[in-house]
């Protein structure tokens, strides 16, 4: 990511002059952003969901230090939801569209210059960005939306244990941030799928994948360093997934969690659907790989109860 | 010495016309992939409305009169008063053979005047010919019959050639970025690629197995014009030889001045059609194209068209198709159909396993006698699913529609190739109903399948299942590798209830060449005789 060194600077600035200022330590613990937040809504339980995803989203970035922490000027993001399948939002196979126009809203006013939105999709890509609901959000909050092309994929060297080089998408690479932003939902393989397995829509020649899930996305992963995660849960799939379609399978959560740790919200997000963690090949792998800890709890961690 | 070159505003506004009609030919064309939510596509067949020759052969071959089209009808009776005005000023084919004329070397002053020849029948003993078949049910107009034709051409050459050549450039100056300082030329080539991408072509890419033949047919006819102008329209047309049928005594008639004509030959000349402007009483109304070539060619303003008592006796030549003519194409076209039917398929004797039909096709003998094979629903297909058949239904189905699952699936949410059908072989069915229909079934092939054949976790076809209860679903068994170590796997397997045979486990299974799991024709709800599952489960009875 090319915004890795103007970030470091900037950091290193804020510890450099934090550490000149005379601030109590405690105090600016307090100030200090959590490292991952969970935003549930507790207000009336019939609200609209475009309301409190909005809501949960906004609250929950906040709290992570805002968006403002991972966007600089200028930047080009890519935010990257679940727009896999030709499911309508209340069927939860995709992410919410209104996370996902709060996302993009925040970046645009975290000062990025565009934000793009796109997945590889499974189902046709027309009909999936347009019943997902993710097409009209993303364009009424200001951001492009990209029809990947297939025959735009270029083999990239990622150097991972088990994959040498993998076919990533080139613009999606030139961008500065990568929002993984997906939904939680169960599936047949991984046992559940959300921050880290959400990456394989920026891929091609991913079935494969299948024979080693757990390793191929940690390698993924690791290539990409994501930075910031928002995992969807105001609704999740608990059965029958990645695919769904069944409302009986649907279960409103109204929750909302961002953090710089894929691996602790995929921890989460496991907890929700009703797995431990610790049976999550994705997760563990993760952890093993250094990319993030299964314990969430032993972040610091804000959790947040919006009405 | 030079004369002044004559004008005609008839002429010119033939050939605005023609330009107008073939562009919203393929705006329509185009248009048909736009998918507004398994909305219908409005008005994109237009111009299989206004066909009569798809109106009439349908209703003969389907044996109703639901199929007749009211554009058809009124462009019949106009024809009966204003002669092929159809061919010369609507027909977008007629418009790119008459572009394509335009390449033949100018004639030189030693070349045979062209008069009427024996070719010219040709089109009636077709037209004659695809009326009979289609008439004992066996329906090929759609081979000739020039909307159809240019339909099919278009559909699925023509347009995936142009955003292929307009993708596949960009692409390279993309990946190569040539530039000079911070002038990019991608800077220039990308905005156009994304406007044809997204907006002109509506996204991805599409390619047809066996599109050289269709291809192949369409450039030969093209090409044909460089032999004689306009020689499919003249020649071969069976739509052509129905309007000429019906332009015996139209209204509006070519006259001959005697007394200003000088017999110099500039307007035999300027007739693409060998319609024989230059003799009094010799002018082929069943031949002319109303073009108005020849009355601007006609330096004296000898010709002119004129309206007359269409009751009265054409003062002009009379169609060549004499009675042993209409026996002979009678007896081939009913040769033909026999022909067609001596064929295991067509007798249901076997059903074709790779025959997978789109959903909502009528049952196989009902459908091949609507399909017009012009391609609408290959167009549409969001994911290039529908290809044209080679021989799978036998030479009756050729070009007709299937589903080759490697190459893309029936979507599980999309009813569009029902919607752009123009002739009902696809009914247009409610997204609901259509989830219900069948189409074929999955089978794995347990040697060639991970879980099965290799030891290996996938389940990536259980994934992508679309129906919500799963059709494809596991079962956790053991088995041993070459070490003796015991494994769990999921292993897939198919709910014959529940499949609908849309094939994403196919298009989707990691085998490019041929996949562990594929979809037959087996169960299609259409065929009743092709359904070997006992709906409702096995029984396990004790008894």
């Amino acid at each position: 990511m090319k915004s890795t060194r103007r970030e470091f600077l900037k950091t290193s600035a804020v510890i450099g002059a934090s550490t000149l200022a005379p601030i109590p330590a405690l105090a600016q613990a307090a100030a200090a952003p959590a490292d991952m937040c969970i935003a549930r809504w507790k207000g009336d339980a019939k609200a609209n969901m475009t309301e409190t995803a909005r809501r949960l989203t906004e609250e929950a970035l906040k709290a992570v230090g805002g968006l403002g922490r991972f966007v600089n000027k200028g930047d080009v993001v890519w935010v990257k939801p679940n727009i896999g399948w030709d499911r309508t939002p209340e069927q939860a196979a995709n992410t919410h569209p209104e996370v996902v126009k709060t996302i993009i809203r925040l970046c645009l006013e975290a000062g990025a210059k565009a934000v793009k939105v796109g997945d590889n999709t499974c189902n046709d890509a027309q009909k999936s960005y347009k019943n997902s609901g993710i097409e009209a959000a993303a364009k009424e909050a200001g951001a492009e939306v990209v029809y990947l092309d297939k025959n735009r994929f270029a083999e990239v060297k990622i150097g991972g244990k088990r994959l040498d080089t993998i076919p990533l998408y080139p613009e999606i690479m030139e961008c500065n941030l990568i929002i993984s932003c997906p939904v939680a939902k169960h599936h047949s393989s991984t046992r559940m799928t959300a921050c880290m397995k959400n990456f394989m829509g920026v891929i091609e020649n991913r079935k494969k994948f299948h024979q080693d899930l757990p390793y191929c996305i940690a390698d993924l992963t690791a290539f990409l360093k994501p930075r910031i995660a928002v995992l969807d849960a105001t609704r999740i799939l608990t059965a029958h997934g990645p695919t769904g379609g069944d409302l009986a399978d649907v279960k409103v959560m109204n929750t909302v969690a961002a953090g710089i740790d894929l691996v602790a919200l995929d921890a989460f997000a496991a907890e929700l659907l009703g797995n431990d963690p610790a049976q999550i090949g994705t997760i563990v792998v993760g952890q093993e790989y250094g990319l993030g800890k299964k314990d969430y709890k032993s972040l610091n961690l804000k959790e947040l109860e919006i009405a | 010495m030079r004369f002044r070159r004559p004008r005609s505003w008839m002429q010119w506004a033939r050939r605005v016309s023609q330009v107008l009609f073939l562009a919203l030919f393929l705006a329509l064309a185009l248009r048909v992939r736009l998918n507004e939510n398994g909305a219908p596509v409005v008005d994109a067949d237009l111009f299989f409305k206004l066909d009569p020759l798809v109106s009439l052969s349908t209703a003969l071959a389907a044996r109703t009169l639901a199929v007749i089209a009211l554009p058809a009808v009124i462009v019949l009776v106009a024809t009966l008063l204003f002669g092929r005005f159809f061919c010369g000023w609507i027909c977008p084919l007629g418009a790119v053979h008459a572009a394509a004329s335009w390449f033949r070397a100018k004639r030189s002053a030693g070349t045979p005047v062209e008069r009427r020849t024996p070719w010219h029948r040709v089109k009636y003993v077709v037209l004659v010919a695809l009326l009979v078949m289609a008439l004992f049910g066996a329906h090929w107009t759609g081979v000739f019959d020039p909307i159809p034709l240019l339909f099919r051409s278009t559909a699925t050459f023509v347009l995936p050639a142009a955003q292929y050549a307009v993708e596949d450039s960009s692409t390279a100056v993309y990946k190569a970025d040539p530039h000079v300082g911070p002038a990019h030329l991608k800077l220039v080539t990308e905005p156009v690629y994304k406007f044809a991408r997204n907006v002109l072509f509506r996204v991805d890419r599409q390619t047809f197995a066996g599109v050289a033949f269709i291809a192949g047919l369409f450039v030969l006819i093209v090409a044909l014009n460089l032999v004689r102008p306009r020689f499919w329209c003249r020649y071969v047309c069976p739509l052509g030889g129905l309007l000429g049928f019906a332009s015996l005594r139209p209204a509006l008639r070519l006259k001959n001045d005697e007394k200003r004509c000088t017999g110099c030959g500039q307007c035999v000349k300027a007739c693409p059609a060998a319609a024989q402007p230059d003799r009094p009483g010799e002018w082929l109304p069943t031949e002319c194209f109303e073009c108005w070539n020849c009355v601007a060619s006609c330096r004296r303003g000898a010709l002119a068209f004129k309206v007359e008592n269409p009751v009265a006796p054409a003062a002009a030549g009379k169609v060549d198709f004499s009675r042993r003519a209409a026996m002979g194409a009678s007896a081939a076209g009913v040769a033909v159909m026999l022909g067609f039917r001596q064929n295991p398929l067509a007798q249901e004797k076997v059903f074709e396993a790779n025959l997978v039909r789109p959903p909502g096709a009528l049952a196989e003998r009902e459908f091949l006698q609507r399909c017009v094979q012009c391609g609408a629903c290959m167009r549409a297909c969001p994911t290039n699913a529908l290809q044209p058949c080679a021989l799978e239904s036998g030479i009756e189905g050729l070009w007709t529609p299937r589903i080759i699952a490697k190459a893309g699936y029936c979507e599980y949410n999309c009813n569009i190739c029902g919607q752009v059908c123009p002739t009902g072989a696809i009914q247009p069915l409610p997204l609901d109903k259509k989830k219900e229909i069948k189409i074929g079934l999955a089978t794995f092939d347990k040697n060639r399948c991970l879980p099965y054949a290799y030891g290996r976790e996938c389940l990536v076809c259980e994934e992508h299942c679309p129906t919500p209860q799963k059709s494809i679903y596991f079962v956790e068994r053991e088995v041993i590798l070459r070490d003796g170590q015991k494994l769990t796997l999921k292993q897939p397997q198919v709910d014959p209830d529940k499949c609908t045979g849309c094939g994403i486990c196919e298009w989707c299974c990691v085998f490019r060449d041929t996949a562990a799991v594929r979809v037959t024709s087996a169960n299609e709800t259409r065929n009743s005789n092709n359904q070997p599952i006992l709906p409702g489960g096995g029984g396990g009875s004790p008894y």
